[in-house]
């Protein structure tokens, strides 16, 4: 396994250093909508007299900043992918390989983020700076952060997959993802901290899983939360990768059932 | 009859290409400084085409085919030289002009994927103004023409390669132009289908008296639709008369095919006559310098008698002659 | 007049195509509904918290949001859908057979597809500004003649925008990169332009007027406009039509080797 994978690594790495600026680029475009939804906070807090909740300006500086990596880190588009690649007809040839489709995403999400990382950080110093943010995280939370990102990812990644087998059933895979990243946009933590969605909409994002995948790491570099209540988020944030984990093991092989019986 | 639909004087097209190696510093380097070559694709070349004549162009990938039918359709600005086509000049692209002409490329579709083409004909209609009578005779012309009544009300991505392209005749010609330029229109369709689209072309110019410039890998268009045919080469013009002397002008040999009856086939040596360049039982087939074969053909008839029992003497296939031609031009461009 | 009567015949091709897929459509629709929806929501919750945002209450910002429906639903009714159709024409080499049409190139260009769903995407945009208009002001004939004159501007900026950035095609072939950087700054107009911080304000006022496009309408409708500030909008309209069309003629000229 250790040997299949560092030769996907070395192919993929190839491949991407064909696209670095396009990585780049789109790395710096995803900056923009976390960055929108910062000002607007800004100008809620400035009306306020610089408070919302427990938010100052500063600490939604932060907040949008770490939620900027984390985006960065976890966001995945196997999903449009592997749909297009149903649709076209080109899944069969990949199913007959003695690898599960899911390790080439692995390795593709891996390296995407291992070339976008340094440009990225220099990007949102650059944020940081203009708005002036301030991190409340101790070494605890950068410690905790390490295991809640990944965890984070690793949902974000199952739950994309999960979404993007439903290609399996329906060729519309683009109604579902949009329904999809229209939750995440409202529960994840895109247009508030979690902290400050009001009443049920809180109570809503902290029992789906969007919130596990951007806003609780985010939350945690930050230093929002206290590092006990960092450890339970963690834990959830396990479970959920468990839960996704084994709703994708079962939906993959009902959906390849279903593929490879159609006959296509 | 006196003005020609096609008169292109000194004709020149030279591009510039920039040579750029992969990878990012190299192309950051190149920003600055850029290697540039300047490639002759068309090199000054003249000719005239009266109305109604289907001329065939031909000349290996590259010999300036297509750079010259786009600078007559108005495509490209040429380096240097003139062209006049129906009396504008082409690449001002006045309406006047776009109106009266058509370029179908064989490998390209203008139709839109998704729509049938009777819709995309709707619109094609409107941008060139026909009015509705004159539209519904051509269309009608041209669905009889190519059998099209099935195919129109199908999204063109549900037809077949040799389907889709007799649609795209169709809305090509639906202004009714006056000068066509086919660039290519049979590649990768299959034998019969060739053979009916050279059918409508011949059709099409006998019925309107469009004048047609067309290109083709496949020599077997341009035998059965062009009586003239203008050779390009490395931008030049190197042949320009009818399809008949081609064979003369170009290739100083003739092929006698002599086939013999049984008995004789085994023994006879044929190699005094000329250079065997087949045998197949029978049938030999020799080269024989051009101006020697008749009288070989005589002393085969005279010495074999009657051990002959057929004897021929023709041109070579067209297409042997063109590829010697290039491949001679080649050689002699090297020298 | 003529132009009129082919947009006319463009639109109705499209459309027999769409209905077609009636399946989609709904979906789309649907989706259109949840996104309008859920962004309508993401202000609510702000407002949750405030009642005004730098001088806009949530009437004026349930307006804008309203408008930035209107001009992203403008740009992906038309514009979308034929630059990339352009864009395809140009790595296809299918663009010589719009260039040979005897009419206006840029027109059969830039207005020839459209995704005819996307009108409803422009009337839930509507219907939002009419849901933020009664907490606004009383909306007289100046207003109205106002906002009817800065959305169209706004739909010109796009398409001026558009149309300069995909001229780019003409030299390197593959510019999805530059096309995204519209669809990224695009959603920056779902806020009023003036809570950006410099740079970014700077950026949505004038290289990608999408900023400029959506809030400007948006003062109009609700009275905040004067007609110094509406005159300024029309000029530097006209001003960025011209000055993306002469480059757009400068990229054809190239294509054609008619320079350099």
């Amino acid at each position: 396994m250790i040997e299949i994978y560092r030769a996907l690594f070395v192919g993929q790495i190839q491949a991407a250093s064909q696209y670095r600026v396009q990585s780049v680029l789109w790395m710096l475009f995803s900056v923009i909508r976390p960055v929108i939804f910062l000002a607007a906070w800004v100008a809620v807090a400035n009306a306020q007299g610089g408070q919302v909740g427990s938010y100052d300006v500063r600490d939604f500086a932060a907040y949008y900043v770490a939620l900027s990596l984390v985006s960065n880190l976890a966001t995945s588009w196997n999903a449009y992918d592997f749909e297009f690649e149903i649709r076209m007809g080109r899944l069969s040839p990949k199913l007959l390989r003695p690898l599960h489709p899911i390790h080439y995403a692995v390795v593709e999400n891996i390296v995407w983020k291992m070339t976008t990382i340094i440009p990225m950080l220099i990007v949102l110093g650059f944020v940081a700076a203009t708005f002036d943010a301030r991190f409340r995280s101790t070494p605890a939370h950068l410690a905790l952060f390490v295991p809640s990102v990944v965890l984070g990812a690793s949902l974000a990644f199952l739950a994309g997959w999960v979404v993007a087998t439903t290609a399996f059933w329906t060729t519309r895979v683009h109604a579902v993802s949009t329904l999809w990243d229209r939750a995440a946009f409202i529960f994840a933590g895109q247009i508030a901290p979690l902290a400050l969605l009001p009443g049920a909409l809180q109570t809503i994002a902290l029992v789906l899983p969007f919130g596990y995948m951007l806003g609780v790491p985010a939350e945690i570099l930050q230093g929002a939360v206290d590092v006990p209540t960092a450890m339970v988020l963690i834990v959830v944030q396990a479970v959920w990768v468990g839960i996704f984990y084994a709703l994708l093991q079962v939906v993959w092989r009902v959906g390849v059932r279903q593929y490879t019986g159609v006959g296509a | 009859m006196t003005e020609p639909i096609i008169e292109v004087q000194g004709l020149r097209k030279t591009f510039r290409v920039t040579e750029r190696q992969e990878g990012l510093a190299a192309t950051l380097r190149s920003f600055v400084r850029r290697h540039r070559r300047d490639v002759n694709a068309v090199a000054g070349i003249t000719f005239r085409i009266e109305a109604g004549e289907v001329v065939g162009f031909l000349g290996p990938n590259g010999a300036g085919k297509t750079t010259t039918l786009k600078m007559l359709s108005g495509l490209l600005y040429p380096t240097a030289g003139e062209a006049h086509v129906l009396g504008f000049v082409p690449w001002r692209r006045e309406n006047a002009y776009l109106q009266q002409m058509t370029l179908l490329m064989g490998n390209r579709t203008q139709l839109v994927w998704d729509i049938p083409a009777a819709d995309s004909f709707r619109v094609l209609q409107e941008i060139y103004r026909v009015p509705e009578h004159s539209f519904r005779k051509t269309l009608g012309e041209l669905t009889d023409l190519l059998e099209l009544q099935e195919l129109v009300h199908k999204p063109v991505r549900n037809l077949s390669l040799g389907e889709r392209m007799k649609v795209e005749f169709a809305a090509g010609l639906i202004q009714s132009p006056r000068v066509a330029f086919l660039d290519e229109p049979t590649i990768g369709l299959d034998i019969s289908m060739q053979v009916r689209i050279r059918g409508f072309v011949a059709e099409y110019n006998r019925r309107t008296g469009a004048t047609i410039l067309l290109t083709s890998h496949y020599m077997d268009d341009v035998v059965a639709l062009c009586r003239r045919v203008i050779v390009i080469h490395h931008g030049q013009l190197l042949y320009d008369g009818p399809l008949a002397d081609l064979a003369e002008r170009m290739a100083p040999y003739k092929i006698i095919t002599a086939t013999l009856r049984d008995g004789a086939a085994a023994t006879a040596d044929l190699a005094a006559y000329g250079t065997v360049t087949a045998r197949d039982e029978g049938r030999v087939t020799l080269k024989v310098e051009r101006q020697i074969a008749p009288e070989r053909a005589a002393r085969l008839v005279n010495e074999l008698g009657d051990n002959l029992a057929d004897i021929s003497v023709e041109d070579p296939p067209i297409e042997e002659v063109i590829d010697r031609v290039f491949s001679e031009e080649r050689v002699g461009a090297a020298t | 007049m003529r132009y009129l009567r082919l947009l006319a015949i463009f639109f109705r091709t499209e459309l027999a195509y769409e209905l077609e897929y009636r399946t989609n459509l709904a979906l789309e629709l649907l989706q259109m509904v949840v996104i309008i929806t859920t962004s309508v929501g993401a202000v609510l919750v702000l407002f949750n918290y405030t009642t005004v945002l730098n001088g806009w209450d949530l009437g004026a910002m349930l307006v804008l949001l309203g408008c930035f429906y209107l001009v992203q639903g403008f740009g992906e009714l038309v514009l979308q859908p034929s630059f990339e159709k352009f864009m395809e024409h140009v790595r296809l080499g299918t663009l010589d057979f719009v260039l040979l049409k005897p009419a206006s190139a840029q027109f059969l260009v830039t207005l020839r597809h459209f995704q005819v769903v996307q009108l409803a995407q422009m009337g839930l945009g509507a219907v939002v500004v009419i849901a933020g208009l009664p907490r606004v002001s009383t909306l007289g004939p100046a207003e109205a003649a106002g906002f009817a004159v800065a959305l169209v501007c706004g739909f010109t900026l796009i398409y001026a925008l558009l149309l300069a950035l995909s001229t780019f095609a003409f030299w390197f072939v593959r510019i999805d990169n530059l096309m995204a950087i519209y669809w990224s700054f695009l959603d920056a107009g779902r806020f009023p332009v003036d809570i950006y911080p410099g740079w970014l304000r700077v950026t949505l006022s004038t290289a990608v007027p999408v900023g400029v496009a959506v809030t400007v309408p948006a003062l109009a409708i609700s009275g905040r406009l004067d007609v110094a500030g509406l005159g300024l909008l029309v000029v530097g309209t006209v001003a960025a039509f011209f000055l993306a069309s002469w480059f757009w003629r400068l990229g054809l000229r190239s294509y054609t080797g008619a320079s350099a």
